[in-house]
């Protein structure tokens, strides 16, 4: 029905859209999510002619191209074809009439019938968004931010077009109201079969009203797509940046931000300033808007790469099998939470990457290549908090020394910078970077000082990947939540990729994007946290939920052991699980997909 | 924990008193030329002189001092002392740490090599060696050396393999850090509170072993051994000179050993946590 293409924007010698290509089938409903300045609303104005700069490019409308049409032709599809809903409610509508002659208004002045047609056909619009009938003579001062929305709706639809752009219809409402808007225009445009432009940077309203749902950055399409797919799996940084920023109740991870601010540039990816995995080329040349796995991303990088890949891996000790043929990815700048109890093969896992232990069997892929060997670029690459802060560091060194181990051995900058970036890290894990601090040895620290050292020297480095094994276990409730920041915070802007082992999955949940449960060596279930916690599939994550912490005063009972049989030819929850039945004590299961989780248990793959 | 061994050894009262022997007699063996009145190899003087105001301690079968023979005699023992402690320790550290670090079959040859050589007395050997070849100071701390270091070998051994394993190391190696850095910078200084104890005990022991050998007439004929004035007093037990020669020097001895017996003691009390706490108690 529409279709864009290669449409530029120009605001004097600012480019405010670049080469922007969009099609819009009939009935089709498209949102387009970014942050404000992005140029959303640049987009729908230039759609409808109404932007000020100079536009090139073609947008065709059912074979038209309205860039190069006539004021006048282009005065016959504005408002009879194609409307707009403005963002700006409360200067969009004229405060010297009352909202029944605004309405009427267009049908009046593109001459579709007379006044009392008109305002006829007024009354039933606002009906129809729900305006009670005592306001339809009220002026735009005297209504709520609400019913001025409902009113601008109504001005939209006033001479029955096709397509609806509707700018940020739901900023700035509060929630119910929003709720009914959004549910008005949904039921409106079911009706009517229209078709919707959706500019807003409010992803509620995205997901409930789009099928549709394309990403604007600075002036560029960056990542194009099915809307739920897009917000359970968000490929392109910025598309997961913005997502980390929205608060919703299915998010169960922290907020987080996206670093710097945006600007516009002619060449490179406009976002590769922000971008944790930018390289070279992305400074030098724009990517393209290429298909990728079922949607359109534009980055070098083809979205989101894939950190750490642990592929069949394996490692015995004599019989015992601490973990057994494990597949986990972790990707660039996501945190994933290794959750089990002690025992699981969480940390043989950690050591494992690390290259402590050799593997027994099995692969792992680093940035898509395998590790054979570990030199010292794996090593500033790839970095480690250990579980015990006090064991991890040698006594006989300084807290200088002990945070300067990691340069000296990389052979990092001379003294005097080594010293510095000492200092430096110090100041971001907040430890104080005063000559006597710097002289401490470990034994005199306090269990927090000396795990904010770990991770000084963790981070001193710069590691793209930190396998962090229980960083907080050894540490109080206040200091953990200062940890927790501080690596969360690290991630934000560096783009760290995280592997937290952990026991405790309430921290779990607030801090990673996605969950593994593990249990004897095998991963039983996985799956973006959220889900994961709000419904888990696995008994075993079952009970872990249950014995998670809470602040009510209930007592959880803990699970019993059903059976003393365990002979690990089964499930190895079988003789914990009370839901067993005969085959959990005989058959191993494998990990598998069940929408989007990853889960190994006979009854959830079995009911399915 | 980080143990300072000056302070812990200052704060024992064992450790202050050896440390007070150990002092004098190095004092003795540093300043010998110049506290002894006669040269000690001079034989100028009267033969089987009693001790006099001219000779502190009368003179031997030779007519050298006696007195001037026993302060030189001292540098002599102590020189063995640090021969064979550093010599053993060296040997110890070497063969015990590379065996811990290398690991699987060279670990495996070097413990039986170690078992095997353990039960070969070593005061026999030398004895033998002696009968061929006539040791001096140098040879014998060789062979001292060569004969003893099996037990540091097993310390040091032992005490590599657990600190391999600790968690420090493995941050080291998640570094980037090569088994030179690991070596240099983690092994070695966590292993010198048990060179330390290894260097006393071979020192004791080869000051202890030189003064036996020598005593049974195994030593070079011209150096000036405590060890060798003792044997040439029995030579002479039926004049009544002969104690003059034999306990001032059978003390002097004693002194030196128990000053090293002493820091030894006092050390393993430092490191020991155990009889740490016993300590403390003991104080209250």
């Amino acid at each position: 029905m529409i279709e864009l293409r290669e449409l530029e924007v120009m605001y004097g010698k600012r480019r405010v859209l670049h080469g922007i290509n969009l099609t819009l089938k009939r009935g089709e409903s498209l949102s387009i999510v970014g942050e404000s300045g992005g140029g959303k609303t640049t987009l729908g104005l230039s759609i409808i002619g109404l932007v000020e700069g100079t536009v090139r490019g073609e947008i065709l409308f059912e074979g038209k191209n309205l860039v190069a049409l006539a004021e006048k032709e282009l005065k016959a599809i504005r408002w009879n074809r194609i409307a707009m809903v403005f963002q700006n409610v409360e200067n969009a509508l004229n405060p010297l009439y009352t909202v029944l002659d605004q309405v009427s208004e267009p049908i009046v002045v593109h001459k579709l019938g007379d006044r009392n047609e008109a305002t006829r056909r007024a009354g039933e619009l606002l009906n129809r968004v729900n305006l009670p009938e005592g306001r339809f003579y009220a002026y735009p001062h005297q209504l709520s931010g609400g019913e001025k929305q409902r009113v601008l709706i109504a001005m939209a639809l006033a001479n029955d077009p096709d397509l609806i752009i509707m700018d940020e219809p739901t900023t700035a409402l509060d929630a119910l109201t929003k709720v009914e808007i959004i549910n008005l225009i949904h039921t409106v445009c079911k009706e009517r079969e229209l078709t919707i432009l959706l500019l807003t940077h409010d992803f509620y309203a995205a997901s409930t009203l789009s099928d549709r749902m394309a990403v604007l950055y600075a002036g560029r399409i960056v990542e194009f797509g099915s809307t739920p797919a897009l917000l359970s799996n968000p490929r392109h940084p910025y598309t997961r940046g913005l997502l980390r920023c929205y608060p919703s109740m299915t998010t169960t991870k922290d907020l987080q931000g996206i670093k710097g601010r945006m600007e516009f540039f002619d060449v490179g990816c406009p976002f590769h300033p922000r971008c944790t995995q930018s390289i070279g080329i992305c400074r030098e040349k724009a990517p393209r808007l290429e298909k990728n796995d079922g949607r359109f991303i534009a980055c070098h990088r083809g979205g989101i790469i894939p950190l750490l890949e642990l592929r069949d891996l394996s490692k015995s000790f004599d019989s015992l099998k601490a973990v057994d043929s494990i597949d986990l990815t972790l990707y660039e700048g996501e945190t994933l939470a290794l959750v089990g109890e002690s025992g699981s093969g969480k940390t043989t896992t950690a050591k494992l990457i690390m290259g402590i232990f050799g593997a027994t069997e099995g692969r792992i892929y680093l940035e898509g290549k395998q590790i054979l060997g570990r030199d010292k670029s794996f090593y500033q690459r790839v970095q480690m908090i250990f579980q015990n802060p006090m064991e991890s560091l040698s006594h006989r060194l300084s807290v200088l020394e002990a945070v300067r181990e990691p340069l000296d051995v990389q052979k990092l900058g001379n003294r005097e910078q080594r010293e510095s970036m000492v200092r430096q890290i110090l100041d971001e894990v907040e430890l104080p970077s005063s000559e006597t601090f710097l002289n401490k040895y470990p034994h005199q620290l306090s269990q927090g000082e000396a795990q904010r050292v770990g991770i000084a020297r963790a981070l001193i480095l710069n590691p793209k990947l930190l396998i962090a094994d229980e960083p907080t276990s050894a540490l109080d409730a206040s200091t953990q939540a200062k940890v927790v920041k501080l690596l969360l915070n690290l991630q934000e802007k560096r783009g760290i990729g995280m592997l937290f082992i952990t026991h405790n999955l309430a921290l779990a949940r607030k801090i990673s994007d996605r969950l593994a449960v593990m249990l004897k060596g095998i991963i039983v279930e996985e799956g973006p946290s959220n889900e994961i916690v709000s419904s888990p599939l696995h008994p075993y994550t079952e009970d872990l939920l249950k014995a998670a912490p809470t602040l009510s005063s209930r007592v959880h009972a803990v699970p019993e052991r059903t059976s003393e049989r365990n002979d690990g030819t089964g499930c190895p929850y079988a003789n914990r699980c009370n839901k067993v039945t005969e085959v959990c004590f005989n058959e191993k299961q494998r990990l598998s997909s069940l929408s989007t989780h990853k889960v190994a248990c006979m009854l959830c793959t079995a009911t399915d | 924990m980080h143990i300072n061994y000056w302070t812990e050894l200052t704060r024992n009262n064992f450790g202050k008193i050896g440390l007070a022997m150990l002092c004098l007699v190095l004092f003795i063996a540093l300043f010998a030329p110049f506290l002894a009145r006669y040269d000690p190899g001079e034989p100028s003087h009267a033969i089987f002189m009693s001790p006099s105001f001219e000779h502190w301690l009368g003179t031997n079968d030779i007519g050298q001092d006696i007195w001037s023979r026993l302060l030189c005699g001292a540098k002599n023992s102590l020189l063995v002392a640090l021969g064979v402690g550093v010599f053993t320790t060296l040997l110890s550290t070497v063969i015990g740490a590379s065996a811990a670090l290398v690991g699987g079959l060279y670990d495996r040859i070097v413990m039986r090599l170690i078992d095997a050589l353990i039960v070969i007395p070593a005061f026999i050997v030398i004895i033998l060696v002696a009968a061929y070849v006539l040791p001096n100071v140098w040879t014998l701390i060789f062979l001292i050396s060569i004969l003893t270091w099996q037990g540091g070998a097993r310390l040091v051994r032992a005490q590599t393999l657990s600190l391999k394993e600790r968690m420090s190391v493995y941050a080291a190696r998640t570094f980037g850090a090569n088994k030179r850095y690991i070596v240099i910078r983690h092994i070695i200084p966590n292993l010198s509170s048990i060179l330390f104890a290894v260097f006393i005990h071979s020192a004791t022991r080869g000051v202890f072993m030189e003064a036996g050998l020598a005593f049974l007439g195994i030593a070079d004929i011209s150096t000036v051994s405590w060890g060798l004035m003792m044997h040439h007093a029995l030579r002479f037990y039926y004049l009544d000179v002969w104690k003059w020669w034999l306990i001032p020097t059978g003390l002097a001895l004693s002194v030196t050993i128990m000053a090293f017996v002493f820091i030894g003691h006092a050390l393993e009390t430092a490191m020991d946590p155990r009889l740490r706490v016993m300590e403390q108690e003991d104080w209250q």
